[in-house]
């Protein structure tokens, strides 16, 4: 693909308002779908199926169906969790701190990846419900003033999980639904169909675009803004606590709040880059997803990516220092061990292929960055793994050593949920405008006062 | 230029630095006669904290580079002064070079002879030879980069072309091996005085505290020099607010840091970890533990929040100044209880190396600062700042 590099712009020129909203809208109220869209839906609606029949024989049956055991109780379970809950860190970042740090370019792709967000947050948050063994009770771990006299552990941050994972679901709806109302208001406007234009109507919740409107609007969002930037960090802090505060070798280590956290915006940015690519094509949205949004993507991920290599650098040299047997031992079992494998999968797909991404020659190829950013989904999915199933197969007593397989459903599991995250997003990009519209026109605007916040 | 007024207000602000350079350095000689091991261990920390300010502005300095943004252009130039001290600060690295068997307990052979831990990290890292090296490596690395950095910024006002690309080519690399390196060194500078302890948070915490330290030295720097031309047209209220925001993210950070490792050895309650901070809440230690979270973390959380305050000069500068007294007290807290595990004994040393040392390094940041255009020329943001006359 040959585009321009050279500073390319947020929008393609020669755009004005009435053409950036038509080019926008139009997606999801005058063209028909392609071909790929009822293709990809299908797959993912597949996937669907497969998770609720997953679902379905795991609530008969119980956890034994899984593959984890003793001394392995967390498999594949927590590794999705972690994995899709990371992925999920790109959306609030990309819309809050991004805003705050008034990048102008993320006006493109905030509302893309926010939606990404929550179906990804969706998925993450049945791994652990269903590993309860009886999800349907999982409002125990909720302290409420019960007969039974059940009470949360406090201190343990499985608990501060569900307070954080529900707190971040809950505002990155907000947000992601505060930031539609001027949208949706433009499609009431602009649809034909009667039924549509009462169901955007309810969600435009009355909105003309008043002076006032805006004024309030804009204070809730850069409030709400405030309010998801700690958030983004404290998810993953608070899912990095659950290993770093037990006493296992590799997993008590100091460092892996931050860590944790950069890996999450490492995977969020790849999963962003793996679906937009495609799609840009897709729905011809070069316009406003331009080269230059690639080109931030790729560098953001490149610098979480190094902060990730020096947290497992460091995990190395900390063995190396350590007096600790354990911590010897469990350097040398991921690295020559049974897993072997997976750490140095691990550590090509995270470490030395983004290396690449120096390269402006490679960030400037989309199928290049395309085959990095699945590599990367994949890298990450493998550092979870190592992390989770190297550090407990083999623990401080040998006699209790032992491996771990994934059963089918384990891996229907994880499949299902793909599929739901992939049905709920092109689910979303037929009837939402997957671009925000008001802000690309603050961005097509002759004289650009809005849109920068403060 | 003769009569430049920033000339001449650097020329007024170098005669109290040359006071406290004279005065601190020569209660320093003083007292190499009345207690070698005092002297060296008050040196450290204010060797550390003196370093730090340039570090952290060769990190800012690389960030800027690569980030763009107008508080990064206006600061250019003061960062630069500041991470051109470093060749003084390897000079001053010398005593604690020397004198290490003051400092570190591991550079004695009788200590650790017997002692499995020590014996292990002394065969493996922590010994003399291997510590010299890296010590050079460190600052190889650290004052090539700053000329370097600071050399090319002045080949791009004079219009090579080449410096605007290669001064982005080189920040990137540049930022991991200054990040690898303050890691590494505050393994071997500052964690090995109690080296049976290990963190791995520790040279994040360092990074995140020498940062802060920097960015609360610029707003100092910019507020002092608001008045004149060239600084007028860009210490404007827009980026004492950038400069506030900043600021209180990176407190944030620091405070993140500082918390996170805390939360995991309390959790963890290993043998090996818990003494650290076990020794730092006893005997009066845990009177300045409180003090750092209150007056390092929830004041300047709610201080830094206003918008009023962030834009207004005078007053951030003043919050830069206490935040930078507390800088020094982290610091102190994190080093001193290793060889005061009974409670804080501040010694009029502590203050003296630090008068001694901020002397010199300000008298050479200052030489610094005025050897250069206070302005970049040629950096694309330059161009901006013109077009807008009046900024808002």
């Amino acid at each position: 693909m040959t585009e321009t590099r050279e500073a390319a712009p947020v929008v393609a020129p020669g755009h004005d308002y009435a053409s950036a909203t038509a080019a926008i809208s139009d997606v999801v109220l005058r063209r028909k779908p392609p071909r790929a869209w009822f293709v990809t839906f299908g797959l993912g609606f597949l996937g669907v199926l497969v998770l609720f029949y997953t679902m379905g024989v795991l609530v008969l049956k119980g956890v034994g169906i899984w593959g984890v055991n003793i001394p392995v109780g967390w498999g594949f379970d927590i590794i999705n969790f972690v994995w899709w809950i990371g992925i999920g860190h790109a959306g609030t970042l990309i819309s809050a701190i991004l805003l705050l740090l008034r990048q102008e370019w993320r006006t493109s792709i905030n509302r893309f990846a926010e939606a990404m967000t929550l179906f990804a947050v969706a998925c993450a948050a049945m791994f652990p419900i269903f590993h309860l063994g009886r999800p349907w009770v999982f409002y125990w771990m909720l302290p409420y003033p019960s007969s039974t006299g059940m009470w949360p552990q406090f201190r343990s941050p499985l608990i501060w999980d569900v307070f954080a994972v529900s707190t971040y679901f809950t505002v990155s709806l907000l947000f992601w639904y505060v930031g539609l109302v001027p949208d949706l208001a433009t499609m009431r406007d602009r649809v034909k169909n009667k039924l549509a234009k009462v169901l955007y109507g309810i969600g435009a919740l009355g909105w003309r675009g008043a002076a006032s409107h805006w004024e309030r609007y804009e204070t809730a969002y850069l409030l709400l803004a405030g309010l998801s930037t700690p958030l983004v960090v404290s998810v993953h802090s608070v899912v990095s606590l659950d290993f770093a505060v037990a006493q296992l070798p590799g997993w008590h280590s100091t460092m892996f709040p931050p860590y944790f956290v950069a890996g999450a915006i490492y995977s969020g940015f790849a999963m962003v880059l793996t679906l937009l690519i495609p799609l840009r094509k897709l729905y011809g949205m070069g316009d406003f997803i331009t080269m230059r949004h690639m080109d931030n993507m790729a560098k953001v991920m490149l610098a979480t990516g190094l902060i990730v290599a020096y947290g497992y650098g460091l995990e190395a040299f900390t063995a190396w220092y350590s007096p600790s047997d354990f911590e010897q031992t469990l350097q040398r079992t991921r690295m020559h061990g049974p897993y072997a494998p997976f750490y140095w999968s691990l550590i090509l797909c995270n470490v030395l292929v983004p290396q690449l991404l120096w390269f402006r020659r490679f960030r400037s190829r989309l199928a290049v960055l395309w085959v990095i950013s699945l590599v990367v989904n994949v890298g990450m999915w493998l550092e979870r793994f190592v992390i989770v199933v190297t550090s407990l197969h083999r623990d401080f007593l040998p006699s209790s050593w032992g491996m771990y397989t994934p059963t089918i459903f384990d891996i229907s599991f994880l499949l299902g949920t793909i599929g739901l995250f992939l049905a709920c997003l092109f689910l979303f990009i037929r009837v939402l405008p997957m671009i925000s519209i008001f802000e690309v026109r603050t961005l097509v605007s002759p004289n650009k006062e809005r849109g920068k916040g403060t | 230029m003769p009569g430049d007024p920033i000339r001449r207000e650097l020329a007024r602000l170098r005669r109290p630095a040359l006071a406290a350079a004279v005065i601190g350095l020569a209660a320093c000689a003083a007292g190499f006669f009345l207690d070698r091991q005092l002297l060296l261990r008050s040196y450290l920390l204010a060797f550390l904290f003196w370093t730090g300010l340039s570090l952290g502005s060769l990190g800012l300095l690389m960030v800027q580079h690569l980030s763009g943004g107008r508080w990064g252009f206006a600061i250019q130039r003061p960062l630069e002064a500041a991470a051109k001290v470093l060749p003084l600060c390897a000079l001053l690295f010398l005593p604690i070079l020397l004198g290490q068997a003051e400092i570190y307990e591991w550079a004695h052979e009788d200590v650790v002879a017997g002692d499995p831990v020590l014996e292990l990290r002394v065969g493996r890292y922590l010994n003399t030879p291997f510590f010299v090296a890296r010590a050079v490596l460190y600052f190889l690395v650290w004052c090539g980069l700053a000329l370097l950095l600071a050399g090319k910024s002045r080949a791009r006002d004079e219009g090579a072309a080449s410096a605007v690309k290669w001064l982005k080519g080189v920040s990137g690399p540049g930022l991991v091996l200054l990040g690898l390196s303050i890691t590494f060194a505050s393994i071997d500078w500052s964690m090995s005085t109690e080296p049976h302890w290990f963190s791995t948070m520790y040279g994040l915490h360092y990074m995140a505290g020498y940062g802060l330290s920097a960015l609360l030295l610029m707003v100092l720097v910019m507020a002092r020099l608001r008045h004149w031309e060239p600084a007028s047209r860009v210490a404007q209220p827009p980026l004492f607010h950038d400069l506030g925001t900043l600021s209180f993210a990176l407190t944030m950070v620091w405070a993140y840091f500082s918390f996170s490792q805390y939360l995991i050895v309390w959790s963890g309650n290993l043998p090996e970890e818990t003494p650290w901070y076990a020794r730092r809440a006893q005997g009066g230690w845990e009177a300045l533990a409180a003090a750092l979270l209150l007056l390092h973390f929830v004041v300047p959380f709610f201080l830094l929040l206003s918008r009023r305050l962030k834009r207004s000069a005078v007053v951030l500068a003043r919050v830069a100044l206490c935040l930078l007294a507390l800088r020094v007290l982290d610091l102190y807290w994190v080093l001193a209880p290793a060889f005061h595990p009974a409670g804080p004994s501040p010694h009029w040393l502590d203050l003296a190396t630090l008068l001694g040392l901020g002397g010199l390094w300000l008298l050479v940041f200052y030489r610094n600062l005025g050897a250069a255009p206070l302005l970049a020329r040629e950096d694309p943001r330059a161009a901006q700042l013109e077009s807008q006359a009046h900024p808002a």
